[in-house]
């Protein structure tokens, strides 16, 4: 990989060249939580000051941008007894500046289910190759456990990643889009010092890290667990309101829904990211479900995380943000439902 | 000011001017973009069940379109939403294609309402197929009850028009009453082929009823099985294909030479909504068609 | 109008307000950019709202508002007769709505404080399917729009309509809000059906549960999710029993 560094006032102008012909979507603080901790969102910004670099981590993912939770995916013309069908990928080019690694890996994960071996998705890759990624290295945040699932550095994904030194970044630069961003910028060749120090801010960032589990035997203990009865504690708790997979930067799980105008001239086909916890995910024609019980459904979200997505590309789903933690209002969180599980195979 | 980024237009990639064929998953294509078809017939089967014949309206579309007995498609009814049918006719028709549709939610509902004429979309086909190759020079038990007639139906075709590929075939079906049996006019020309057995049990029979009474593994009580050259496909809810196959394992039957159809409710048929996952598997990749060993290792398959 | 080789039914419809603001009547009215196709679409043969036609025989009723008075029992069970569908329109008619509230006081009692010296004749308030069989509800304060002009497409064709059966957090989710108990405040969200797009936690106020509540709703771990953030009984009963959708909670 090509390495440069890159004085903080020429990423700003980076950021601002980039303002001046694409829409940018970068870290911006909304609010504050009850316990006074700043809330943030990925959301569109008009200038680089709006953008928050120095972010813990966001309420949401960055997802939608890429898998929005709405999406038109036809639309129909109707005419007399006749309709025809229209499809339009995005082909506008946007920028998100800022992006943890965690949020790159989830990038990565997507690109596998969703852009390649079967039936690749082309309103996923359109978003995908149509925006320009910048990721930033930062401290571990509060609960996250991405350094457990080996997803707390990325080394492709992004077209661009920066880790702080100081007064200026040390950049990864990640695609030839990436290097023709820079040009004309006065990035510099790395230096011993830049290697030094950018290996000094990586130790700290690891030494960091205050959440661990053993994701290891998870495949095979979700397995053996089928029937524990973690299930029935934690899936007694399950709200089943489908906030944990919203928030997830790997849910991709969705349902389709139509629609026509009211003057029968024109309709759509929409797809919503859905949630394997709610209630009628798995209820088939004719009413049958085949999950009425909140513990069978948390089971399966679990499942899918770390033993499906497992057995299909090697690697678990999760990518240990714990965002999914975060926003249960009920409290159900993985390092917790994981270890309990864990527990339960020893005694 | 110059663009920084050009924009990408996948439209304008090469593999997205194919010809659109869902046989070729690999390739990346209008995965949403459906083939127009038109309602040639409707043939009313029961109260609750119609065949609707439809025919792709492309010429080239229809002759490219092939599909194997036990594959699914999605039908499309603009505006109305998507569902999950299996195929129920022969593989040679191509785009003629027979889709026997019970009343049950939102589309099928709609959909009884249509008449000829009218348009729908198609996509597909889904999913994985009845191994028709793998069971040649065997006998064959192609089972069902209810509406697993109507993916049994491809496997049925399929083996009369192959006829001397298979050794002896038997067809049995099974309904709650008479008056649910599916396309009854059609037994009569299966039972006068060569060597093909069929046999029909109801649960509840009304007086005209002459044939046989009560559950569908009754009829595996008379029938000479020999468990090494005989295959099984089996169509049906979970809990019927659960005791017949149950009964064909204890005839010595393996359980890898059964094959069953899951029905589940998918959403896309490409391995991407996740709503028809059973444990950690896509039903609509890795079935709907399934040998009854694997289902047995699957969770909450049945 | 045919519609994939369908012709659609020609339904007559009539509207009729009971105990109530007549809110949701208005929104009917409202949206101005598909009200000449909804009313191009059916026959409105009595919707004070929006015309001045009685002509008598309907099909489809839909009827806003609670029942709260001898008179007004009288009056339902007649549209009932002349109706093919009876629908509920909103959450007073749903499930009593706000008017709910003074069955939890003493009837005269309440009759005087509104009234003073001149009370009326009033009945506990109760749901229109407490009085006459229902065929389809559509709850809401107000109701949607969008949601009843295709409810009355799936009349039209007569082909049934699923409500979605999510609560409200997963479109506020899908909308970025913050959720409200992150800022200190009780939200029915987690327990109310969804479908209405979250506008009042968009706005910064918690859900009253005006759609009733969603399929399996998990009541019992959403009161100790709020007991958890120091809301009391008396706001969490309040709450549960503003609209009536969860009466058997409240």
């Amino acid at each position: 990989m090509l390495f440069r560094t890159l004085a903080k006032p020429d990423f700003k102008a980076l950021v601002e060249r980039i303002l001046a012909s694409t829409e940018v979507i970068g870290p911006k603080r909304v609010g504050t939580d009850r316990h006074g901790r700043p809330i943030h969102h990925y959301l569109p910004v008009e200038s680089f000051d709006e953008i928050d670099l120095d972010y813990e981590t966001t309420e949401f993912s960055a997802k939608t941008y890429f898998l929005p939770y709405k999406e038109n995916l036809c639309s129909y013309r109707f005419q007399d007894d006749d309709w025809r069908q229209e499809i339009r990928y995005r082909i506008q080019p946007r920028a998100i500046i800022g992006l943890h690694a965690c949020d790159i890996h989830a990038l990565i994960k997507l690109d596998k289910a969703l852009a390649r071996d079967f039936f690749p998705s082309p309103y996923y890759i359109s978003r995908r190759k149509n925006t320009f990624v910048v990721g930033i290295d930062h401290d571990p945040c509060e609960g996250g456990f991405c350094r457990s699932l080996g997803t707390d550095t990325a080394t492709h994904g992004f077209d661009l990643f920066l880790t702080d030194l100081g007064e200026r970044y040390f950049v990864a630069i990640g695609s030839d889009r990436g290097f023709r961003a820079l040009s004309g910028l006065p990035a510099a060749e790395i230096t011993e010092q830049d290697t030094e120090d950018y290996l000094r801010v990586r130790k700290r960032i690891a030494a960091g890290f205050k959440t661990e589990i053993n994701v290891q035997n998870l495949p095979n203990l979700l397995d053996i667990e089928f029937e524990s009865p973690v299930w029935e504690k934690w899936g007694g708790k399950c709200l089943s309101c489908g906030s944990c997979a919203m928030v997830c930067p790997t849910c991709y799980c969705y349902g389709v829904s139509e629609r026509v105008s009211m003057d029968f001239a024109s309709g759509a086909k929409t797809k919503q990211l859905y949630s394997c916890n709610l209630i009628d995910f798995a209820v088939v024609a004719g009413g049958h479900n085949f999950r009425p019980n909140r513990q069978t459904r948390l089971k399966y979200r679990y499942y899918h995380q770390h033993r499906g997505f497992m057995e299909a590309y090697d690697e678990p789903k999760c990518v240990g943000c714990n965002r999914c933690g975060r926003t249960c209002l009920a409290g159900i969180n993985p390092v917790e439902v994981i270890r309990d599980l864990q527990a339960e195979d020893e005694t | 000011m110059k663009q920084l980024f050009y924009p990408f237009d996948i439209s304008l990639e090469s593999e997205m001017k194919e010809p659109l064929d869902f046989n070729r998953r690999s390739r990346t294509k209008d995965v949403d973009r459906v083939f127009r078809a038109e309602i040639t017939n409707v043939i009313r089967l029961t109260e609750m069940e119609k065949l609707f014949q439809v025919r792709i309206m492309d010429d080239a579309e229809r002759q490219r379109f092939t599909f194997l007995p036990g594959q699914f498609l999605m039908l499309e009814l603009p505006g109305y939403g998507e569902i999950p049918i299996s195929i129920s006719s022969a593989p040679t028709n191509k785009g003629f294609l027979e889709l026997c549709i019970r009343r049950a939610g939102t589309v099928t509902g709609a959909l009884h309402k249509a008449r000829r004429g009218a348009r729908v979309g198609l996509r597909g086909p889904f999913g994985t197929h009845f191994p028709m190759e793998k069971m040649k020079g065997n006998n064959v038990l192609l089972i069902a009850g209810g509406l697993g007639l109507a993916p049994l139906r491809a496997p049925i075709f399929h083996v009369i028009q192959n006829r001397s590929d298979y050794r002896n075939v038997h067809i049995f079906y099974g309904t709650g009453s008479p008056e649910q049996l599916l396309f009854d006019y059609q037994y009569d020309e299966w039972r006068r082929i060569d060597d093909i057995e069929m046999e029909v049990i109801v649960e509840r029979p009304d007086p005209n009823w002459k044939g046989p009474v009560g559950l569908i593994t009754k009829l595996l009580d008379h029938v000479e099985i020999n468990p090494r050259e005989t295959y099984a496909i089996v169509c049906g809810p979970p809990i019927m294909f659960k005791f017949v196959c149950a009964r064909l394992s204890d005839l010595g039957v393996p359980m890898q030479r059964m094959f069953v159809s899951l029905e589940r409710r998918m959403h896309c048929g490409m391995g991407k909504c996740c709503r028809c996952n059973v444990g950690s598997t896509f039903t609509c990749m890795d079935g709907p068609v399934f040998d009854y060993w694997s289902v047995m290792n699957l969770k909450e398959a049945i | 109008m045919k519609y994939l080789g369908i012709e659609p039914k020609r339904l007559r419809f009539a509207v009729f307000e009971f105990t109530g603001c007549e809110g949701c009547e208005l929104q009917l009215a409202n949206k101005e950019e598909t009200l000449l196709a909804f009313l191009g679409a059916v026959d409105v043969v009595e919707f004070r709202e929006v015309s001045s036609a009685r002509n008598g025989a309907y099909d489809v009723a839909l009827v806003d508002g609670a029942i709260s008075r001898t008179d007004e029992v009288e009056r339902l069970r007649e549209i009932r007769a002349r109706a093919k569908v009876l629908v509920a329109l909103g959450s007073c008619a749903c499930f009593g709505g706000v008017n709910r509230m003074k069955n939890a006081c003493d009837l005269d009692q309440a009759n005087r404080e509104v009234y003073g010296d001149h009370p009326k004749e009033t009945l506990p308030t109760r749901a229109i399917h407490e009085v006459v069989p229902v065929d389809l509800k559509i709850p809401g304060c107000p109701v949607s729009k969008a949601e009843v002009e295709r409810i009355v497409q799936h009349l039209l064709f007569e082909v049934p309509y699923q409500f979605p059966v999510y609560p409200v957090c997963l479109e506020c989710k899908q909308h970025f809000t913050v959720c409200l108990f992150d800022k200190g405040q009780l939200c029915l969200g987690p327990i109310t059906r969804g479908g209405c797009d979250a506008p009042c936690p968009a706005g910064g106020l918690g859900c009253w549960g005006c759609r009733g509540k969603a399929a399996d709703a998990n009541i019992d771990e959403f009161r100790s999710i709020a007991r958890e953030r120091a809301h009391g009984e008396r706001e969490i009963a309040e709450r549960l029993g503003f609209f009536g959708g969860f009466e058997e909670h409240s």
